[in-house]
């Protein structure tokens, strides 16, 4: 067991599995010599040159598309858009293309690609901060996944790499320095298994991405207010573990969805959903859901603080619902 | 037998006989559509290929199985050039389970993998940056298999051409950009979208090589497509190949033909009819007789209504399918 | 062979049209590409060229100009010439089908819902969804309580601790219904004061009662009950509980009951015939491990079931002295919820109501019940041939058990089993 950065162990992740597999290939725009603007591919050129580190030009539409076809005809793409913002300009190809081309073609081709894109509001403005997540779950054909420690990123990068279908990647800027243990040898993490990061009684909160690191702040604080709170990390929003979720609140009766991504319509939405219509007779109060505010990410930093949540609005939303 | 022309190709009678033989599978085929359309056989829109099909023929006879082409809307001839069975097309196309996707797409979702063919699109642009993926990935497993992109002037003034062209041109793939020019977009004439009259030209802007052919001539798409696929096997990277053509139809069937070109227009080019000339040729040059090419049309005419025939036999999807194949 | 002339689809969503005019004469000759009718769509006149040579021929009763029809409709053929001396309209049957209609969504009436009367008087009470059903669970009245959440809404905690409150105070016994006062009916017609005596006299259900009818009604539709019957020679049984009940005498102990007897030889018998003694358990078929039998008593408040432990393990003498402790606390209302719990198998003696044979109903998730009849003497045939007949004591069993688990022949072995260990309870001490 050893302690890594997010990021470091996300790119041990995908050293070992390029090493595993020479169709694998990066491409995104300074992730070749340089190693990535986030550091994620330090290393990996020298190891295996221009064909397989791949700098693009920026075509964001056009390095999706053309790694669509790459992938269709064996190759194994991973995409490093850097900012999920950037990924945009190829919803057309995601949406229409990637996610399509297996259900269309009644099985008869496969598309297995990796979309990696840096998530969330980091003192990043409105063209730098997209979260999005719940837009990606609503298509059918694509996976969505949303680590948030060390482990799981490595762990979830590389069962994202093989598997033989597209995934949509997010990794919270906030999280990329995040220190936690990642275990020897070698270790993937299934899609659809959240993790319960802590075990309480009073209420469930399910976070996603880094609100599940705030959700820990707040859970702290709310011991001091003699309310324990069960804290889950999804980790896969498609396929999500509904039943994990299930089990909590059968136990808490009670759920708190946070999330920085703005509602309406936003993850929390579908899961507090699902929840209602699978566990009704399990809920002592309405399934409440905490979202960052209906804006686009701000810039200046107390602009940022008002918009998301924060370990004392989980507090107080939470400490709001045990009295419902 | 061989072939002469003014530009020194050479053909076996056999290479011959076989253009010829595509074009007319292509024709006929298409030809089925069309009375199956408007009998109300086919529950979507499809847009006919009639009057391009040299440039489908000439190209894809350089193709091998393993080679990939990915296409357009108007997408028939290049599936039946690349060689996928015509009783699959038009199934699909009429939405039964025996079609290629099992009816899930229609005329503009035809796949077939096993003969190189990776889908006819809804969407234009995509093609080309497909295609050139698949050039990325023949290169990175160090074959020497080609990417095709099918797609027309429409398809020259979307982004997907610079962005794939760009790439294709700097990382040296092993791609064929095939522009079918038959002058409108829809409705739209060329003219009116852009200001340059010449496709082939903006190879140069991204520094390689720009053809333009007489699309109408299977022999001068067969040779500018012979060089291209050439080039880009031995690792020399992508050509752009514009072929002036026309399609004799409207833009898709049952829509009106007439209010943005002259029944004239039609007419001449339909006088330039590349199975006409061709079949000229070969006649001329002693390379076929009548009698033969008579035999070929029957037997051909044959295939086509057979395969007609068995889709419209065919049954309709399973509707409990519809939710397979969403993940491997 | 001739080709179909039909009206043309301009159009995906196009069902209808009309012939415009025809462009050609009937009889005329026309080459594939000329221009052949027009036809009127949504849209515009539309000139349609001919798909195929031939000699036309217009359909004779086809649609008329202007004519709205179908898409797919025909209207005419194009003859080749070597047909057209043969050609003739073929009859209707060959009429092809028109093209199905797009679909048009069914337009259902958009309906105002009637305006719901308000009721001034009485004021909604809000429970949560799981409040509501701890309640059920915990035989709490929900109505009455308290809510503390917002709204006044009723929440988990505001159930467990009206339960908590009820357990202290004594468990209500059932209210009594009130006999009449006035017993003798009198021949003329009753006064209003006398009317009010003979209305229906209204009690709340009682938790205990709500819940053996929710019970009972769940194992209704739920079990797949079927009842076997069988008349035992219970002769011996009676010899073998008069002979425990002198020796009790003697040595003081509580003598077995026949409840004690029947409990004793059933789980012998369940011991022989595991699946009698298991349970279903969402998709899983549980086999219980031990045998716990539940005798059913009566008392005031009802029907209540306390159960014998473990009774493959248990002696005559130690059952008699359990189930006489489990009878008197039940009668005294001090049996705990440990002690009705765990059954696997039910006895119920109706056998002292005169009551012969009946039709239990299965205590789930248990697999059957065994129904006791009274103990009477009868005349029965002791031997066929010679005709002979004795007076012996014969008493009915009535076994209900649950055919989604268990088959009738299985079943029946069962209760033959039984039958056997009553008529020769010397069979017993085989063990």
């Amino acid at each position: 067991m050893r302690e890594l950065t997010f990021t470091d162990a996300a790119r041990e992740g995908l050293a070992e599995e390029m090493a595993r597999d020479d169709m694998i290939f990066v491409v995104g725009e300074g992730i070749g010599a340089r190693g990535g603007n986030f550091n994620t591919t330090v290393g990996l050129y020298d190891l295996y040159g221009e064909k397989r580190l791949r700098d693009t030009p920026i075509s964001e539409r056009g390095f999706t598309g053309l790694c669509t076809g790459a992938a269709v005809l064996g190759a194994r793409p991973v995409i490093d858009f850097m900012f999920l913002d950037f990924e945009l300009d190829a919803l057309g190809e995601i949406i229409n293309q990637m996610s399509r081309l297996r259900w269309m073609s009644n099985g008869q081709v496969k598309v297995p690609i990796v979309l990696r894109g840096g998530v969330g509001l980091a003192s990043t403005g409105p063209h730098h901060s997209a979260n999005l997540f719940s837009i990606f779950m609503h298509l059918p054909g694509l996976h969505v996944v949303t680590p948030v420690f060390p482990a799981d990123a490595k762990g979830l990068l590389k069962t994202s790499i093989r598997t033989d279908d597209p995934v949509i990647f997010l990794e919270h800027k906030k999280l990329m320095k995040l220190k936690g243990p990642v275990p020897d040898g070698e270790h993937l993490v299934p899609f659809g298994q959240a993790s319960v990061v802590r075990q309480g009684k009073d209420l469930t909160i399910v976070g996603i991405s880094f609100t599940v690191i705030e959700a820990l702040n707040a859970a702290n604080l709310l011991e001091k207010e003699g309310i324990s709170a069960e804290v889950i990390d999804p980790r896969t929003l498609a396929p999500l573990d509904l039943a994990t979720i299930l089990e909590s609140v059968s136990k808490t009766h009670r759920l708190l969805v946070v999330d920085e991504d703005f509602s309406p319509c936003g993850a929390g939405a579908e899961i507090a959903a699902q929840v209602m219509e699978q566990g009704f007779y399990e809920l002592d109060a309405p399934v409440r859901r905490l979202n960052g505010a209906f804006v686009p990410g701000p810039y200046s930093p107390p602009l940022e603080a008002a918009v998301i949540p924060s370990a004392q609005s989980i507090a107080k939303a939470a400490q709001a619902l045990m009295v419902e | 037998m061989l072939i002469k022309n003014d530009t020194d190709l050479v053909l076996t009678k056999e290479q011959a006989v076989k253009l010829l033989r595509t074009m007319l599978l292509i024709r006929y085929c298409e030809e089925q559509v069309v009375k199956s359309y408007a009998r109300g056989d086919i529950p979507g829109g499809v847009h006919m290929y009639i009057g391009e099909e040299a440039v489908a023929t000439g190209v894809c006879a350089h193709l091998r199985d393993d080679d990939a082409v990915f296409s357009t809307h108007r997408g028939h001839g290049h599936a039946i050039a690349k060689g996928m069975k015509p009783e699959k097309i038009i199934a699909e196309v009429m939405g039964k389970a025996t079609g290629c996707s099992g009816g899930r797409g229609g005329s503009m979702h035809l796949f077939d993998p096993s003969v190189g063919f990776y889908g006819t699109s809804g969407i234009v642009g995509p093609s080309i940056l497909l295609a050139s993926g698949a050039g990325y990935a023949a290169q990175l497993a160090k074959n020497d298999r080609v990417g095709v992109a099918f797609f027309g002037d429409g398809g020259s003034n979307n982004g997907a051409f610079h962005e794939g062209l760009n790439m294709a041109g700097a990382w040296q793939l092993p791609v064929i950009f095939v522009c079918e020019n038959n002058m409108y977009a829809t409705e739209v004439p060329f003219s009116y979208a852009s200001k340059s009259p010449s496709i082939a030209g903006r190879a140069q802007g991204y520094g390689f090589p720009g053809v333009e052919v007489d699309g109408n001539n299977v022999l001068a798409v067969y040779q500018a497509a012979g060089e291209a696929v050439s080039r880009a096997r031995s690792g020399n990277g992508p050509t752009l190949i514009e072929c002036h053509t026309y399609r004799t139809r409207a833009h898709s069937e049952g829509m009106r033909d007439t209010g943005y070109r002259t029944q004239a227009e039609v007419e001449a080019w339909k006088a330039r009819d590349p199975i006409k000339w061709y079949k000229a040729t070969l006649m001329a040059d002693g390379t076929a007789t009548q009698e033969e090419i008579d035999a070929l049309e029957a037997a051909i005419q044959k295939t086509a209504e057979e395969a007609a025939n068995f889709a419209r036999q065919s049954p309709m999807p399973d509707p409990t399918t519809v939710t397979n194949y969403l993940f491997s | 062979m001739a080709f179909e002339i039909t009206l043309p689809r301009l159009g995906w969503d196009m069902v209808e049209g009309s012939l415009a005019d025809w462009l050609k004469k009937d009889g005329e000759f026309v080459k594939a590409g000329e221009l052949l009718f027009t036809v009127e769509g949504d849209k515009a006149i539309q000139e349609i060229e001919a798909l195929d040579s031939g000699y036309l021929k217009t359909l004779p009763d086809g649609p008329q100009k202007g004519e709205k029809v179908p898409v797919g409709t025909l209207l005419g053929y194009l003859v080749p010439e070597e047909e057209l001396a043969e050609f003739h309209f073929p009859g209707p049957a060959l009429e092809p089908v028109p093209v199905q209609a797009v679909a048009q969504p069914a337009g259902l009436p958009l309906e105002t819902p009637a305006p719901v009367p308000v009721d001034g008087h009485k004021k909604r009470v809000y429970i949560s969804p799981y409040a509501r059903r701890l309640a059920q669970g915990l035989g709490v009245d929900w109505q009455g309580i308290h809510g503390s959440g917002k709204g006044g809404r009723i929440m988990a905690l505001d159930v467990e601790q009206a339960a908590l409150m009820k357990q202290k105070t004594t468990v209500p016994v059932a209210v009594p219904m009130p006999s009449p006062s006035v017993s003798t009916i009198s021949a003329i017609q009753p006064t209003a004061a006398q009317a009010a005596q003979y209305a229906a006299e209204r009690h709340a259900i009682t938790p205990l009662r709500k819940k053996i009818a929710e019970h009972m009604a769940y194992s209704a539709h739920t079990s797949a009950p079927v009842t076997l019957t069988t008349e035992v020679d219970a002769t011996e049984l009676v010899a073998l509980r008069k002979a425990l009940k002198e020796d009790s005498a003697i040595t003081g102990q509580p003598a077995p009951s026949y409840n004690d007897l029947l409990a004793k030889l059933s789980c012998l018998a369940l011991l022989e015939h595991p699946l009698i003694n298991a349970r279903i358990e969402g998709e899983e078929v549980v086999q219980m491990g031990t045998v716990n039998i539940a005798v059913a008593v009566d008392t005031e408040r009802g029907l209540i079931v306390p159960v014998l432990k473990d009774v493959q393990t248990k002696t005559l003498r130690q059952l008699a002295r359990e189930s006489a402790v489990l009878i008197e606390r039940t009668r005294s209302g001090s049996i705990t919820y440990e002690e009705l719990q765990g059954a696997t198998f039910t006895i119920t003696n109706l056998g002292m109501f005169e009551i012969d044979a009946f039709t239990p109903i299965i205590d789930l998730p248990q697999c059957a019940i065994l129904g006791v009849g009274r103990i009477a003497p009868k005349q029965v045939v002791v031997d066929v041939e010679t005709e002979k007949v004795a007076i012996r004591q014969c008493m009915m069993l009535s076994l209900t058990f649950d055919h989604r688990l268990v088959d009738g022949a299985q079943a029946a072995r069962f209760l033959q089993r039984v039958k056997r260990f009553i008529e020769r309870p010397y069979l017993w001490m085989a063990g």
